[in-house]
């Protein structure tokens, strides 16, 4: 029995990772693992940086929030500085390679840092729509909390009534888990 | 005729907030009445999404006083009714409440805690646990659940309707921002299926006559003298204090041999299980004690830790709220104190055990 799994996910609001948190976390209950997820929230209706804090174990999770993630994923700069302070040397931070500017301000503590191209990726190869999805295949390439299998059982069960209604859109979200994955065993 | 909102025993994955309306409309509360504030809109939310379904009602009132006026007008008239608020609405909600205990009127409060004082924050803290014990103009005569998971708040939300009808005190379950928003696994059934009898409510007033008599009914929140007063309020504690002991509910492992024991209550109390766990593992003598009714308050079992331990840690998301309540229920102790406080933040097992580390 490991300690739970501890991740963050942030971006800026829109850029879905909220949905991706309560994604994994679905498919990680249906497994019968313990998942634990929850926003950050203030006071803002909009703007700022969004991030999910998720946990899963084997066991009930203890905190809600965590002082340093396994796996960390920043989306933006404003995600980038954001969330340096849930980095240590176990961490592996993930960031999107077309976020310019912030070279400076990559946790140098990191255990790794991974660059992926996952907005290239969803504007060029598949649908911005999905981008979300892609980082989904990522965090869960990146920490084996939940199979792919699994993963696309949480979106049918979550986008199952949009699918029905255009069955592209199911393999497009399909793939984009795929990409995801891909991206992320590229970058190691 | 309705069906039963939980037809049968389910693990499920959700919200806190989203638990409670599951709790109240399990516990056939039939009303709610409730004025937005976050962290537990939500929980108006789900009930208004819910409760017409199973033929219940909801209303909006124009602020927190209201809201609670309105539950109690709800009670009078025979409705198993509830409130839930936060922070500053928890504030005003203090008057409603004297009111209630004034009167013994039975009512349910789900307090979702938010950062204090005044608006502060909107996400999460501990520090409303001084005001849910003993706030208003009064001397507390009221029943305060601290839950730490959604199974607690499914769990102590259907018991506080029981609690509160039967002991008619108002009753409240203290939650907070974290447990208001986070999704987690729990179980949720139909309370009578797993033979817990739910009190049915009656009204107060316009009873039917008994043998050709009406049953007259006189209560009061207003006294002429000091005496009536008196009189009124020393019967109230004496019957307080004599149930307190069948609601205390506590937990505790591993104190026995224990040389520091980590009290702590709510959500933080499950940082301290995983740092006392791991403290164990490592061979630190760490034991934990969490009171689950903050009020009554479980005097005489933390006195019984304190007097065999060296010291007592106080770990909360608030400047000392509950070790007050704690150290006035062990006053004599000889037990050392020791505190990690963090108001308005949350509290991890990782800072305990070094908290702890640092002790030895």
């Amino acid at each position: 029995m490991g300690k739970a799994v501890k991740i963050a996910i942030a971006g800026e609001g829109g850029q879905g990772v909220q949905s991706v948190a309560e994604i994994i976390a679905e498919a990680a209950n249906e497994e019968g693992r313990e998942a634990l997820y929850i926003p950050n929230f203030g006071v803002e209706q909009r703007g700022g940086v969004s991030i999910a804090f998720l946990q899963i174990g084997e066991e009930q999770i203890g905190s809600p929030k965590f002082q340093k993630g396994d796996i960390v994923v920043a989306l933006s700069d404003r995600a980038v500085r954001r969330t340096r302070q849930y980095v240590d040397e176990n961490t592996t931070f993930v960031y999107d390679s077309s976020i310019e500017g912030v070279e400076d301000d990559l946790p140098k503590n990191a255990g790794r840092i991974l660059a992926i191209p996952a907005i290239e990726v969803s504007k060029k190869e598949l649908h911005p729509r999905v981008f979300n999805i892609i980082i989904m295949g990522a965090v869960i390439k990146a920490t084996g909390v939940v199979s792919e299998e699994e993963a696309r059982a949480a979106i049918e069960k979550k986008l199952g009534y949009k699918f029905e209604q255009d069955p592209r859109l199911r393999e497009l979200n399909f793939q984009a888990i795929s990409r995801g994955m891909e991206l992320v065993e590229k970058a190691q | 005729m309705v069906e039963k909102p939980v037809q049968e025993e389910k693990r499920v994955f959700m919200t806190g907030n989203e638990v409670v309306a599951w709790a109240a409309l399990a516990a056939k509360a039939d009303i709610m009445y409730g004025y937005p504030i976050t962290p537990q809109n939500e929980i108006m939310h789900y009930w208004t999404r819910m409760a017409p379904k199973y033929g219940k009602k909801f209303l909006q009132t124009e602020d927190e006083l209201s809201a609670g006026f309105t539950t109690l007008g709800g009670v009078l008239a025979g409705k198993k009714a509830f409130t839930a608020t936060a922070g500053p609405g928890n504030t005003l909600m203090q008057e409603p409440m004297s009111m209630a205990e004034m009167m013994r009127i039975p009512s349910v409060v789900i307090i979702q805690q938010r950062g204090g004082p005044s608006t502060a924050t909107v996400i999460y803290s501990q520090q409303e646990v001084t005001m849910t014990t003993y706030g208003g103009n009064g001397e507390g005569f009221r029943i305060v659940y601290s839950t730490a998971s959604h199974q607690d708040v499914f769990d102590y939300t259907i018991k506080a309707f029981n609690t509160a009808w039967k002991y008619r005190f108002p009753t409240f379950v203290l939650g907070d921002g974290y447990q208001a928003k986070m999704r987690e696994s729990l179980t949720i059934y139909d309370p009578e299926d797993r033979g817990i009898e739910l009190l049915e409510p009656e009204p107060f007033f316009g009873k039917q006559a008994v043998n050709g008599e009406k049953q007259p009914l006189h209560i009061r929140n207003t006294y002429n003298t000091e005496e009536e007063l008196y009189e009124v309020l020393s019967r109230y504690m004496d019957e307080y204090m004599k149930v307190a002991p069948e609601i205390v509910e506590y937990h505790q492992f591993d104190c026995d041999d224990a040389e520091i024991v980590v009290v702590s209550h709510g959500v933080v109390s499950r940082a301290a299980k995983g740092a006392v766990q791991e403290l164990r593992k490592e061979g630190y003598k760490v034991g934990y004690f969490r009171p689950i009714t903050l009020r009554p308050f479980p005097a005489e079992q933390l006195r019984a830790v304190a007097d065999k331990t060296k010291t007592l840690l106080f770990v909360e998301s608030a400047f000392g709220q509950l070790a007050k309540l704690a150290q006035q229920a062990i006053f004599g102790s000889t037990v050392g104190v020791e505190n990690l406080f963090k108001p308005g933040v949350g509290v991890t097992s990782e800072e305990i055990v070094a908290r702890v580390k640092a002790m030895v």
